[in-house]
Order: structure tokens, then C-alpha cells, then sequence
């Protein structure tokens, strides 16, 4: 295969027209991203290529001749391969069983399974991406997610003798390491050498522009931008995506912070961090920056009073709190780093997700509820984050990613917190629906609430931050001002090759 | 809305009403009177108490299997400080206690300890009907060792012009009224609710998930020691077994109850259609000499169509 | 729909019945499960038949409070007669409102209560009479007796003073033990460990020479334990009560299990279908019990 070409792409659900007139094409040995906003098209349009969706209208053909693709073994037969962000793994079998899973098992006898067979196969198919870390023989469960990628991609390769032709990647890094994803980018120059096209959808703009060598743009579901990757720019990407200039995508500091202190941190010490110690004056806006899992999360729980930890935490001059409860009714608010495990009852109505924690005050006496106050405030938070639903009654669970991360903002503002604590404010989030979340993170700083945020997100954490506090081997290496900073020499201070001191 | 999503909300309502009036016409002399009516809530008044409280851990996505056991218990307990001479109110006062200090270990076991609560109130389950044995000596208490103050309090009515509201119909009214107001209208229950939705973002948003799971099997407790004592009054008797069965319609209440709200989740008034369901099951089915197996194999049934009917708006929605 | 249609055919069978104005009557049990209370209910069931009868026979599955419930629908239902099997004294909410209503209760193996018109059953006096009688002349009057009582349940209580009344008005007998076994698992495993412990301290043969058991369950706890301990060929009497399969096997194998009494069940169902015909037909009875007579079952006759 050379090119698998889709022209005229329509589809609609009633009256929705959700893709208009889509072409798309795929290279041999090219990366192709896809990108657009949440609600662009971009599901539906890897659902078509699955067989999943049929479309209205569509041209398929490969190397100029025509293919119909309408179910899921016609997408099969015509090499395309899938990876979504839910990684299909079964966490009890090992992983030679997943990554053989469609396959007939090899066997001895004629039924028993032939372990040491099945290993080498499995063994192999990892080689070819250079996860020989990885023991065929272990449970999959027992794998950081990361491995998991990489066994169920070893699992697309090994299903067949011939090699698939196409790599359709969902959303591939959403839950990997900067290492983990950085493997992930090896193994796809490695396909991409072999002769793979590869379909890259991400939101995540610096990773797109680092692999990719053309990007198409999906707005409202036509293509907004489809072009070489070296005839665009990051700007030239958002720009299609939102239709607006990059420019106002971090927000200027309106305000300056006030003066003593909200929070003072002394020789915390939780989970993987220890020795963290910062003072945060009302409206300023701090920084967690470190590779994934240095503690960034666990220093936010702990000061949230939610997790077991060392050292002294004062909020506003009183002892920190000792549970999520307690932070809540001392004015801390708290974003989690997982918004549908750890932050949102999708079945619950979005007015519910966002009173949860100020009931009592929105209560007579915290004894009676009034449904029409709660209700109030909550139409009035909804309207504040740009919260876009049909009802406030609706569940939260129906919502898009980016507006089930504004009912969990629309909750941390009711409070009218002195203090918020955001763990990955944008993750998961669309272009538009994050530069809402920076204007409030701004517009809360502005009011004097003092805001600590861990991102992996280098750029947004300079981007916001007054200071950043730098986490290295778990230890605190230092608090640098954010002003003038770029992300790689954020980066190799993070790794340890810039020096922290000289910048502070 | 589709038809399905209709049927989806509205068809163990539909039901319901058909029930009704299948009933109405084939005993058009004696089902729709107001004593029949009175006499089922009546009837149903032990098992409304259990499933109205059994309502309040399943908001929060649990459930408790002792409560059977639980009302048991109380029986027995009051039944033996009747015996061993304790004033009636006393004793009362002592197995609604116990029913509290039961609901307090279960709350222990799965909010503190973090045991699933199958597993937890399977095994208090067990624990509590052997205490019942232990307390009554595995004997049934009855005649003379009941007091008939207290046998007396379940054959005693409320007159209201011709109309005689039965003592037990009144007491589940009022806890009806209790756990509707607890549920719906305070922001405790709203929490509950909350922590039925994702308890660890609860936990996260403030809400003090420990103290409050504690405080719903407490509630449970004391609803099954209070439908307990019910039984007992009913029955004039006590024994270490007589509550048992209450668990599994309960929970069946509840079940056909969830079928009826919107978002598939447990509330009270629908718990309390469940309970006048299955009731009014029981009662035309007795009066038209229906055999009482078929009575099981269509409560079951029911249970399954209604639950069916739920599932037919998701297969719509897809 | 399969149920509508089970309702409907279930409903046009009352409605064709219900035409003919047959007396109906309800039989509310909670205790159909076990096997003593199906015979009652087939005895009562082929007699009523043969009257004519509607029989409506309701379980409540172990539930008491549901026996009052079904009891309160049949008297909605307006029934010509209730005949329960449970406890009146349990149950006397659902009596009260049959009473109110004019609708006349028979006990089936009951209890007495002033609501319940006459209780049917066996008589317990003179059942323990007969097997200890039995036992006192198996041995010519003289001999070492071992008694297996349980005092704490009324109905049994009465067996164990009859056979007490009986031993101590034969001097030379002489009642060398008076157990009340540990019923928890049924009474069979307890008292075959407490006989054991007579047995060895009583190892004379002749020391022992009758067994007395209020119910079976002992009985045949002290003939494991007398076989086991090999002293079988002694010739001690053991006898039990109510002839269960178990007791009937025993008997009918010869050994020293010689006798029990067996309640005729299904005659008590059928001296209930009487007793409603007599009440329905507006007599009264004034006998608070009616006893249906009993059978001692020996290997002369326990293959019949």
C-alpha cells in the first residue's frame, strides 16, 4: 500500500451533520495527525475507519482502487489497527496471552497449551519495538501503563503475518509517562520505517508537532487545515482549531499578589516528595513541576489534609486541615487529577456535582436543603466557567470532557476559595475549553485566592505560574519565578542538567 | 422521549397500575375498599420500615443483609426484658438500642475497616441471628411473658369517622416521612446521594464519607429493630427467626423501587410503590386462591420484567 | 404475557367456582415445608373433596406475621371457615378479625385459644402412656429405666410426667437417669454421647434395661451408642415417639428399638374437614380439643 485515500466523507446522527465532506489521506511511512477540538469529528471519523460507524457517504480507495468499509472486518482486511486510549488488556492473563489473545494459541499435544512457545512469540513481537523490559510471563496487570501500550501494539503486530498497513493511535500518551511516551515515539518511528502509515490523534500539541509529518484539522466537522507539517506552526494549528489567535491562550497577571501569607509549607514530606517548603502569598499562583509521579499529586493531598504526611502545614496562620472536609469549610478548594474517578458523580445531575461541598451553607442550618438556592448557585458557577449544557439537571456524565472539567471548576469557585489546590487543570481538555479554565484560574488569582497547580504541561505551568516549584528525585531542587522562562529550560531543570539556583 | 425511554421510567408504574386493576375487577366486591386497603398497609407495614431504611445504604450504593437478623434480634431482645420483668417501655427503649449498636457495627466493619458489605453484613447477619438464639434460648417467647400493652399496640387503630388506621400503618407512615425528609431534604441525604455517585470524588468534595456511611447503618439498624418490634407486637410473640425473611423482600423493594426513578437510583417513594407492589401482590392473589408458590414465581418475575424494562432505554440510547 | 395469562386462567377458575356457592374454606399454614404438616393437608384436602369443597391451602413460608395477613385477606374474602396450623396465641390478631367477621377457625394441630373453635390433634397423655406402659411390661415391672425428656417445650413436657407417673407406680422400677439432651442438631447426636457416658458407667449387663424417649431423635441416639458399645445382645428395651421413617426402620430391623407411636395426620386432617362441616352447618362443638386416636408401632405391625 501506498495511500489509503477517504474522500467526501459525510455522516450525520439526525440532525447533527457531524462530518461534512472529510478527505483525509494516508501515506505509507507518513505520520498523520488528526486534530480538532472536542466535538470536531474526530471520534466519529476514527469510528468510520473502525467499521464501528457506517458512513453517509464516503470514497475509500487504496493505491486508486476502491474498497468498501462498512464493518469491522473490512477495516481488518484492509490493514488498519487501532489503539484507543482504554487500553483492551485483560489484567489477569499474562502478557504473552494478551498479546496472542486473537491468535490461536500454540499447542502441545494437540490441547495443551505450549507456555514456552507462546513467551518466544510474545518475546519477539516486543523485541521489534525494543520492550525487551518487558517478561512475557508477567501478569499484565502488573504493568505501568506504558507497558501496557506497548504489549497491546506487540498484540496488533504479532496478530498477523502480514504487516498492517495502517496505525489508527487515539489519544495514545493521555495516561503515559514522559518516558513512557517518549518510548511510545521510538516505536513509532520504527512502524513508520516499516512502511506503516500512522493516524495520530492528540491534543497534546508539542508531541503532535514533534512526530507528525502532515496534520489535518477538523472544525465542526470539516477540515479546517490540511497541510505538511513544515508548511504550519503550532499557532497556525490552534488557530484552525479554535478559529482564533494563539496569543490570548495564557492570560496576563491583571493583578498583583497580595501581601502575608495564605498557605506556608515546612519540610512536607508525602508520598515520593519530601523536604517541600513555600510560602504562598493571596492571588499568587505556584507551580509544581517534576517528572510524573515525583509526589506533585501527593503534596496537593496532603495539604488538602487527604493523605498521611511529615512536616508542618499552616493555612492562613491556623493548622492545615486534617481532612478534605475540614480544607473545604476552611476555604480550600480542590481540583483532582482524575475528574471521573476522583472528581465528578457522572450519574448525578451537574447542579449536585457542583453544590456537593457547600450543601450546609446553601442550607437552613444545614439542616434543610433548599433545592431552588442550590440550584441558583449553581446556574450562576455554570455560567461563570462558560459551562456549555442544555440543563443544570442534566447528568454529569453526558457532558464532554472539557465542560466535566469546568462543573468541577464551577464547584472549587462556589466556595469562594482563599485557597485552591488544581492537580492537572488541563488535562484531557480541549484548546477551547482550556483557555477558559486559564481565564479562570486567572480570574480567581485576581480575586486573591491563592492558587498551587501541578501540570505536566510545561508551557501552561510558566504560562500561569508567579513561581515554580521544582521537584527532582524527591526532593525540592528549588522555586524558580516563572517570568522569562521557556519549557526546555524548564525541562532540564526538571532533569537536573540546568542548574536551579542560578535562575532564583 | 422514546417509547422506550418511557417504558424505561414509567413501566414498572404501568405495572403497577395494571396490577391494580386486574385485582379491582376480579374482586370487584372486596379489593378496592378502604378496609382491604387499610388492611394491606397494614400488612406490609414491617417490611415498608425495613425497606424504607434499607433505602438509605442503598443511596449510598451499599446494603445490608442483617437486617433480617437485626429485627430478629430486637424481638428477642424485648421479648426477654418483658420476661425478665422490665418495664415495657424500657425494654422497648433497650431493642431499639441494640437495633442502633447492630447498625453501628455494620457501619464499623464497612465504613471504617472497608470491608465490601456483602461481605460484612453477611457475616453480622450470621452473628446477629445467632445472638438472637443465644438471648431467647432459642425458645419462642409468647403468652403470658408478652405484656398485652405491647401485643395490644399492633391490633390498636386510629378511628377516624368510620375508617380504622392501624397502629403499625401509622408507625411506617411516620418513618416514611422521617427518611423521605432525611433523603430528599436535608443535605445529609443529598450527600448519601453523593456518595452513591463516586464515593471517592465525595470524599474528595468535602464530604465526611466515614461518619456518614456510619450514620446510614445506623439509620438501617434502627429501622429494622423498629419493624422487629412491629412483628413481635403483631405476632404477640417473639423468636429468634421471625424477622429473617424481611431481608430479601426489602432489598426486592428497593430494586423495583430504583426501576421507577429517573436516574436508576434508589428513593424512598419508590421503594414505597415496590412495597405496596408486592402487598397488594400478596393480598389479591390470597383472596382470588391463587396457590402461594405462584406468589414467589411472580414476584420474581415482576422483579426481572422491571428491571428488563430499565434496560430497554440503555439498548435505545445506544 | 405469560403471567397476565397465568392470573387470567387463575382468575376464571375462582369465577367459574365461585359460581356454584361452594362453602370455601382456608387452610393457612407456615409450616407446608415440613412433611408432618403435608399429610395433615392431604387428609384434609380428600375429605374436604369429597364434601365439595373450595380449599384454598396457603403457606407463608415460616412467617408468622404473614399467617395473620393471609388469615385477615380470607376474611375479606369472606371464607365459610379458616382452619390454621400455628400457634393461635401467635396469631390471634388475624382471630380477632375472623371472629368479628362470623368466620369459625379450627386448629389443625394447634393450641387452644378461645378464638379457635376446637383443636385437632393427637393426645399427647395418652400417647406416653401407651409406650411407657409398653416398656413397664416388656420388663415384668422390674428393671433399671433411662429416660430421654425435654421439658422446656410444653407439648413434650406432658409425655415426660405421664411416663414419670407410670415408672414411679411400679416399685420395682427404677428410673436411674432423667436426660434432657441437647437438641441443637436435632437431639440425635447428644444423646447418643450422654448414653455412651450411661453406658460406661453402668457396664454390668442387665444394668440397663429400658430406654424411655419422649420423641424418637433420642431413641435412636441411645440405640447407636447401645450398639456400638456391643451390648446389643443385652436385650435393653428402647423406645421412641411419633414413628419416623428413621424409628420405623429401626423398628422393622429388630433390634432393640422395639416401639414408637405414630400420630395418624392425615386422620387429623380429616377430623378437621369434620369439625368445619359441623361448624359451617351451624353446630357448635364444645370440646376445646379433639383428640384423633394414635397407634403403638411394633415389628408386628410396622410394615403396614
Amino acid at each position: 500500500m501506498r495511500e489509503l485515500k477517504i474522500s467526501g466523507l459525510d455522516k450525520s446522527y439526525g440532525p447533527a451533520r457531524v462530518l461534512r465532506g472529510v478527505d483525509l489521506g494516508l501515506r505509507a511511512g507518513e505520520v498523520h495527525a488528526l486534530m480538532g477540538e472536542n466535538g470536531a469529528g474526530k471520534s466519529t471519523l476514527i469510528k468510520v475507519l473502525a467499521g464501528i460507524v457506517p458512513a453517509d457517504a464516503m470514497r475509500l480507495t487504496v493505491d486508486g482502487a476502491e474498497h468498501r468499509l462498512v464493518t469491522p472486518d473490512d477495516a481488518a482486511a484492509l490493514g488498519l489497527r487501532f489503539v484507543h486510549q482504554e487500553l483492551n488488556i485483560v489484567p489477569s492473563l499474562s502478557v504473552a496471552e494478551n498479546i496472542l489473545l486473537s491468535r490461536r494459541t500454540p499447542r502441545r499435544l494437540g490441547f495443551a497449551v505450549d507456555w514456552r512457545a507462546m513467551k518466544q512469540r510474545a518475546g519477539e513481537a516486543l523485541a521489534r519495538f525494543g520492550a525487551t523490559h518487558i517478561d512475557p510471563g508477567a501478569r499484565a496487570g502488573s504493568l505501568s501503563t506504558g507497558d501496557r501500550m506497548l504489549t497491546v501494539l506487540a498484540g496488533l503486530v504479532a496478530a498477523d503475518d502480514t504487516a498492517p498497513s495502517v496505525f489508527v493511535m487515539d489519544e495514545p500518551t493521555a495516561a503515559l509517562t514522559h518516558a513512557e511516551a517518549e518510548r511510545l515515539f521510538a516505536v513509532i518511528r520504527e512502524l513508520q520505517a516499516r512502511g506503516a502509515a500512522i493516524l495520530y490523534v492528540s491534543h497534546r500539541m508539542g508531541e503532535v508537532v514533534e512526530i507528525a509529518d502532515r496534520v489535518t484539522v477538523l472544525r465542526d466537522g470539516a477540515v479546517a487545515l490540511s497541510c505538511a507539517m513544515s508548511q504550519t506552526s503550532k499557532e497556525g494549528i490552534i488557530a484552525a482549531m479554535t478559529g482564533r489567535d494563539v496569543a490570548d491562550a495564557y492570560p496576563a497577571r491583571q493583578t498583583e499578589p497580595g501581601q502575608g501569607a495564605v498557605l506556608d509549607v515546612r519540610d512536607l514530606a508525602a508520598g515520593p516528595a519530601s523536604g517541600v517548603s513555600f510560602t504562598l502569598r493571596p492571588g499568587e499562583i505556584i507551580g509544581l513541576a517534576g517528572l510524573e509521579g515525583s509526589g506533585q499529586s501527593e503534596i496537593l493531598r496532603a495539604i488538602l489534609g487527604d493523605m498521611p504526611c511529615s512536616g508542618t502545614v499552616r493555612h492562613e496562620g491556623r493548622a492545615g486541615p486534617r481532612s478534605a472536609a475540614d480544607a473545604w469549610l476552611s476555604g480550600i478548594a480542590y481540583v483532582p487529577r482524575e475528574r471521573r474517578r476522583e472528581g465528578l458523580m457522572l450519574s448525578r445531575a451537574i447542579s449536585h456535582n457542583v453544590v456537593l461541598p457547600h450543601l450546609s451553607r446553601l442550607s437552613l442550618a444545614g439542616l434543610w436543603s433548599r433545592p431552588r438556592a442550590e440550584r441558583a448557585e449553581a446556574e450562576a458557577r455554570g455560567r461563570e466557567v462558560r459551562l456549555k449544557c442544555e440543563s443544570i439537571g442534566q447528568s454529569a456524565g453526558t457532558l464532554s470532557g472539557g465542560n466535566q472539567q469546568k462543573v468541577v471548576f464551577a464547584r472549587a469557585i462556589a466556595g469562594a476559595p482563599r485557597l485552591a489546590l488544581l492537580d492537572e487543570p488541563t488535562r484531557g481538555v480541549d484548546v477551547g475549553a482550556r483557555a477558559d479554565i486559564y481565564g479562570m484560574i486567572r480570574t480567581l488569582s485576581g480575586q486573591g485566592t491563592a492558587v498551587v497547580m501541578a501540570s505536566s504541561d510545561l508551557p501552561e505551568l510558566i504560562g500561569l505560574s508567579d513561581r515554580i516549584l521544582i521537584l527532582r528525585a524527591g526532593r525540592q531542587a528549588g522555586i524558580v519565578p516563572a517570568q522569562g522562562l521557556g519549557p526546555a529550560r524548564l525541562l532540564a531543570m526538571i532533569y537536573g542538567d540546568a542548574s536551579v539556583e542560578a535562575a532564583a | 422521549m422514546t417509547l422506550a425511554s418511557h417504558l424505561r421510567r414509567y413501566g414498572t408504574l404501568l405495572g403497577f397500575a395494571a396490577m391494580v386493576v386486574f385485582f379491582a375487577l376480579n374482586l370487584p366486591d372486596t379489593f378496592l375498599t378502604a378496609r382491604n386497603l387499610l388492611n394491606v398497609t397494614q400488612q406490609v407495614s414491617m417490611l415498608a420500615v425495613v425497606a424504607f431504611t434499607m433505602t438509605v445504604v442503598m443511596a449510598m450504593g451499599d446494603f445490608d443483609l442483617s437486617v433480617g437478623a437485626m429485627a430478629s434480634l430486637a424481638g428477642v431482645v424485648a421479648a426477654t426484658l418483658f420476661v425478665a420483668g422490665w418495664p415495657v417501655g424500657l425494654a422497648i427503649a433497650a431493642a431499639l438500642g441494640a437495633g442502633v449498636l447492630a447498625g453501628l457495627l455494620n457501619g464499623v466493619l464497612v465504613s471504617v475497616l472497608g470491608i465490601l458489605p456483602f461481605v460484612a453484613t453477611l457475616g453480622t447477619m450470621t452473628v446477629f441471628g445467632g445472638l438472637a438464639f443465644v438471648v431467647s434460648d432459642g425458645r419462642t417467647i409468647f403468652g403470658r411473658d408478652i405484656p398485652a400493652s405491647f401485643s395490644g399496640f399492633a391490633r390498636s387503630a386510629l378511628e377516624a369517622g368510620d375508617l380504622r388506621i392501624p397502629a403499625l400503618t401509622l408507625v411506617a407512615v411516620a418513618v416514611l416521612a422521617v427518611i423521605w425528609v432525611v433523603l430528599e431534604q436535608t443535605p445529609y441525604g443529598r450527600r448519601l446521594y453523593a456518595i452513591g455517585g463516586n464515593i471517592e470524588a465525595a470524599r474528595l468534595a468535602g464530604t465526611r464519607v466515614v461518619k456518614l456511611r456510619l450514620l446510614a447503618f445506623c439509620f438501617t439498624g434502627l429501622g429494622a429493630a423498629i419493624a422487629g418490634l412491629m412483628y413481635a407486637s403483631r405476632v404477640a410473640s417473639a423468636n429468634p427467626t421471625q424477622g429473617d425473611g424481611l431481608m430479601l423482600d426489602a432489598i426486592a423493594c428497593v430494586f423495583l423501587g430504583m426501576t421507577m426513578s429517573e436516574e436508576g437510583e434508589p428513593r424512598v417513594l419508590g421503594t414505597l410503590l415496590g412495597v405496596l407492589l408486592l402487598g397488594l401482590l400478596d393480598n389479591g392473589l390470597t383472596q382470588m386462591n391463587v396457590d402461594s408458590y405462584i406468589r414467589e414465581v411472580l414476584v420474581g418475575t415482576i422483579i426481572i420484567l422491571a428491571v428488563a424494562s430499565g434496560r430497554l432505554g440503555v439498548f435505545s440510547r445506544r | 404475557m405469560n403471567v397476565k395469562s397465568i392470573l387470567i386462567g387463575a382468575a376464571s377458575m375462582v369465577l367459574a367456582t365461585a359460581a356454584t356457592a361452594q362453602e370455601r374454606v382456608a387452610v393457612i399454614t407456615p409450616y407446608l415445608a415440613q412433611p408432618g404438616t403435608q399429610f395433615y393437608i392431604d387428609g384434609f384436602e380428600a375429605a374436604a373433596e369429597g364434601r365439595g369443597w373450595e380449599v384454598n391451602v396457603i403457606d407463608t413460608a415460616g412467617d408468622i406475621a404473614a399467617v395473620i395477613s393471609r388469615i385477615e385477606d380470607a376474611v375479606t374474602q369472606n371464607v365459610d371457615a379458616i382452619v390454621i396450623n400455628v400457634d393461635p396465641a401467635q396469631v390471634e390478631a388475624g382471630l380477632a378479625m375472623a371472629a368479628d367477621a362470623g368466620i369459625p377457625v379450627v386448629g389443625m394441630d394447634a393450641g387452644m385459644s378461645p378464638y379457635v373453635a376446637t383443636n385437632v390433634t393427637s393426645n399427647g397423655y395418652a400417647m406416653a402412656a401407651e409406650t411407657a406402659a409398653y416398656v413397664v411390661n416388656r420388663l415384668n415391672g422390674q428393671g433399671n429405666v433411662v429416660m430421654f425428656v425435654f421439658d422446656p417445650f410444653p407439648p413434650v413436657q406432658i409425655r415426660g410426667v405421664i411416663a414419670d407417673a407410670i415408672f414411679a407406680n411400679t416399685p420395682d422400677i427404677e428410673v436411674i437417669a432423667r436426660v434432657t439432651p441437647d437438641v441443637q442438631d436435632g437431639g440425635i447426636a447428644d444423646s447418643r454421647a450422654q448414653m455412651e457416658a450411661l453406658l460406661a458407667a453402668n457396664p454390668e449387663p442387665g444394668s440397663i434395661s429400658a430406654v424411655w424417649a419422649a420423641w424418637d431423635q433420642p431413641a435412636l441416639g441411645a440405640l447407636q451408642a447401645v450398639e456400638d458399645a456391643g451390648r446389643a445382645g443385652e436385650g435393653i428395651v428402647i423406645v421412641g415417639m411419633d414413628a419416623n421413617p428413621q424409628a420405623r426402620d429401626a423398628i422393622a430391623a429388630g433390634g432393640n428399638f422395639e416401639a414408637s407411636m405414630a400420630q395418624d395426620f392425615e386422620g387429623i386432617g380429616a377430623a378437621a374437614a369434620e369439625a368445619v362441616a359441623r361448624l359451617v352447618s351451624g353446630e357448635t362443638i364444645t370440646a376445646p380439643v379433639t383428640y384423633v386416636p394414635t397407634r403403638l408401632i411394633t415389628s408386628a405391625n410396622v410394615a403396614d
